[in-house]
């Protein structure tokens, strides 16, 4: 019998299975030694049940481009990824961490301006984002939480240490696939939990739910929250269903809501329901026509002066895409200095600002070694990769930066760690990064151990969005 | 509840209920064609009438034609498929409300049908795919009894089953022509799967009379006019809280009415106002009932 296993070798990056010497980690010698027991046969019979499971489930997204509408299931990758106790402790409380200071950044910016007065963020990057909400300011959200929930993109280096890639403070996804993958592959797969107790995710629902009853209007007793979705062609609406159904929340679409006296309210068959707290899943823009885009029917006209007067909590808060802007990013090492007084539990990237003329010079100059990430896209898209790009493109590129240099930031490639991945035949390397979820809790930062993989399925790839090819891991967070 | 998943769970469970009531008429029609002991081409086309369907007029109306139209048309809001798709795209809508099996049921039920043509059921495959069809969607109103709360969500999907499953019969009978012999009689009993429970509840040897009497005034049988009327009746009462015999809505006086109308009426007065024009009668007042339905539960101006 041919293991699965028997002709792995690892990548030219950090493995995260395997050592320098090709020998399991300690913490994967068991999953080596259960995955040597299993033929490829019996493997891909298994991928084969997974993926029927996910699409009988409708654990899936919408192909636009597909006039019949065709539903695809996201790829699930069943080699489990695994994180040792002690790297947990430090992710945990790095997230905590930077969660406080995106946190304590985004009062200040919106009310004081202390860390603008003191220049240790550029005034004028900060009131040039395209996410800083001029109508923000000066609206204190209720009890003062502005990231209720936060997600924070994390690789590893060819040393294995831990870096930060990009803060998502507005509206982060990809929870659902954390609690799906973990329950497919305990039903599909409960042989590769041999030897292994991972601390569980499914209480994720009722910690979010914890967080946003604690972030209510301080003068409602009894407060009552919904989802607030798009509506069934976001990408995500699987992800809002689940968490509202697992919340025991109502799941709600702007036409649903409405706004009298600066209260919002759902229309029922029983006649309007009062709501104070609205974990909502449309962008800022999205929100209030009254305020923000006229011509949105996704959020309710008049749900911004309600938020004002402080009468319903807007969970992330209006504005917060200020901290997650990626012109931003190189400057939070920065905060969580200012703010806390604490050395960074978790690095940064080191980034460019093309803003700054010393640091666009050097971008210009250095075009085939970089990465170029726009800093009004996500997703994956508007990124030039260096060396793998052409000289027209990197030409465009150029042109581009000298023209709006407030909208790109470069980082030197790094190379993210890989983890060995189910390939046409057998395991193979790919490339990985992983999603911590962050909950503010009052002044607490709860970061649940359910944490996001991502992988890119083709080889040599770095990107591991969803929308370019990219995959999910079931994720292990070790107890100690 | 909102307002829309309330509308939702209503359609859901309407053209769930749609779908399976098609997928036998279908199925009942094709087998009982097969030995000539009907009129065949007249039943394919008192199905497509049932189904509120347009035969094909350059065509002749068979098992082929009815697997085309009634159970795979795409040009229709009525066929299987479509009420297949327009049933799972309201459970969508209402997913967070639905628990796990109820919502796999009607997306594997989707699946399935999708799955699935006119050319890949072929001649002999129809009655084990329609039966598929049954079994699911039986299964959607067992789990949906079986694993929601019956609260309010429940009594707008119990609205929804009844409603189409009194206006499914009430097309069966209106297609009956007043010539009917016993074969026909039969055809329709078993359509409306009232073969085994009429045959137990008769007094004498079959008369079409009592057949009609059954299906439309029986107050036991889950499929005659006056038990699914009743059913509509009581969740309407249980979602505006009035008594029963009373109304608080223009919803609740029209099935009322209903309900009061077939509770006292007699088989020899069905028989004088005749099958067709009866079951014609019955049919609008259903109508006149799911539009003050719409109106009470799913205003289109905002509440407020």
């Amino acid at each position: 019998m041919r293991s699965i296993l028997d002709r792995y070798a690892p990548a030219p990056a950090y493995d995260e299975f395997a050592d320098a010497l090709g020998r399991p980690r300690a913490h994967y010698a068991a999953l080596a030694a259960t995955l040597d027991g299993i033929s490829w046969a019996d493997f891909r019979h298994r991928v084969t049940t997974v993926n029927t499971v996910l699409l009988q489930r409708g654990v899936t997204f919408t192909v636009y481009a597909d006039a019949r509408g065709t539903e695809r299931i996201l790829p699930f990758d069943l080699i489990p990824r695994i994180i040792a106790a002690h790297d947990w402790d430090r992710i945990a409380r790095g997230v905590a961490q930077r969660v406080r200071a995106l946190n304590a950044f985004l009062l200040d910016v919106y009310g004081e301006g202390r860390i603008l007065r003191d220049r240790v963020v550029p005034r004028e990057l900060v009131f040039s984002s395209p996410h800083y909400e001029r109508e923000a300011i000066g609206v204190r959200p209720p009890r003062d939480v502005y990231v209720h929930v936060s997600g924070i993109d994390l690789i590893r280096d060819a040393d294995g240490a831990f870096l930060v890639l990009e803060d998502n403070a507005r509206t982060p996804s990809g929870i659902s696939y954390v609690l799906e993958n973990r329950d497919v592959l305990k039903r599909a797969f409960p042989r590769l939990f041999d030897g292994y107790d991972p601390r569980p995710v499914d209480d994720y629902p009722l910690r979010l739910r914890d967080a946003l009853l604690a972030a209510a209007p301080p003068q409602v007793t009894e407060p009552t929250i919904a989802l607030l979705t798009p509506g069934i062609h976001n990408s995500a609406y699987f992800e809002h269903t689940l968490l509202a159904r697992r919340m025991g929340v109502e799941l709600v679409e702007g036409n649903d809501l409405f706004v009298r006296d600066n209260v919002v309210y759902a229309k029922t068959t029983r006649g309007p329901q009062r709501i104070d707290v609205l974990y909502r899943r449309v962008d800022d823009d999205f929100m209030d026509p009254l305020y923000f885009r006229a011509d949105s029917t996704l959020g309710a006209a008049g749900i911004f002066n309600a938020y004002r007067a402080g009468n319903v909590t807007l969970a992330n808060a209006i504005g917060t895409g200020v901290a997650d802007d990626k012109a931003v990013y190189p400057y939070v090492p920065a905060m969580i200095r200012y703010y806390l007084g604490e050395e960074p539990a978790l690095q940064n990237v080191p980034t460019f600002d093309c803003s700054d003329d010393v640091q666009r010079a050097h971008v210009l100059a250095r075009l085939p070694e970089l990465v170029v990430k726009r800093t009004t896209a996500s997703g994956g898209y508007g990124m030039l990769m260096g060396p793998a790009s052409t000289t027209a493109e990197r030409a465009a590129f150029a042109d581009a930066i000298r023209a709006r240099p407030r909208e790109f930031i470069a980082q030197p490639v790094v190379t993210l760690s890989a983890h060995p991945t189910v390939v046409e035949d057998g395991l193979a390397p790919r490339h990985i990064d992983l999603r911590p979820f962050a909950l503010l809790v009052g002044d607490h930062v709860d970061v649940p151990p359910a944490a996001l993989t991502r992988v890119a399925l083709r080889e040599g790839s770095l990107v591991v969005n969803s929308s370019q090819g990219g995959g999910s891991k079931d994720t292990w967070v070790l107890a100690d | 509840m909102l307002s829309r998943v309330a509308e939702s769970l209503f359609w859901t469970a309407r053209n769930v209920e749609r779908a399976e009531d098609l997928a036998r008429l279908i199925d009942v029609t094709a087998t009982r064609s097969v030995d000539r002991a009907v009129d065949a081409d007249r039943r394919w086309r008192s199905a497509f009438g049932v189904a509120g369907i347009e035969p094909p007029f350059d065509r002749r109306v068979d098992r082929a034609s009815a697997v085309e139209h009634i159970v795979f048309g795409v040009e229709t809001q009525l066929s299987i498929a479509a009420c297949v798709r327009i049933a799972r795209r309201n459970a969508i809508g209402v997913r967070a409300e639905l628990t796990t099996e109820v919502w796999e049921c009607i997306n594997g039920l989707y699946l399935f049908v999708e799955a699935h043509s006119p050319r890949a059921v072929g001649p002999d495959g129809a009655s084990t795919f329609l039966r598929s069809i049954r079994d699911t969607a039986q299964a959607f109103g067992g789990l949906c009894d079986a694993t929601l709360a019956h609260d309010d969500a429940w009594e707008f999907l119990r609205l929804g089953r009844f409603l189409e499953r009194a206006a499914m019969t009430a097309r069966v009978l209106r297609e009956i022509e007043p010539d009917a012999g016993p074969h026909v009689w039969e055809l329709v009993l078993e359509v409306c799967c009232a073969s085994g429970p009429f045959a137990r509840a008769r007094q004498q040897s079959f008369e079409p009379n009592e057949a009609l009497a059954f299906l439309a005034l029986s107050a036991t049988f889950p499929r005659s006019l006056r038990f699914c009327l009743h059913e509509v009746d009581h969740a309407l009462h249980r979602l505006s809280g009035a008594p029963v015999g009373t109304f608080a809505d223009g919803a609740e006086r029209t099935s009322g009415r209903i309900a009061a109308s077939l509770d006292f009426a007699g088989a020899n007065d069905l028989a004088r106002e005749g099958t067709a024009n009866f079951a014609a009668r019955i049919a609008r007042s259903l109508d006149d009932l799911g539009s003050a339905v719409t109106e009470v539960y799913f205003p289109r101006v905002p509440v407020g």
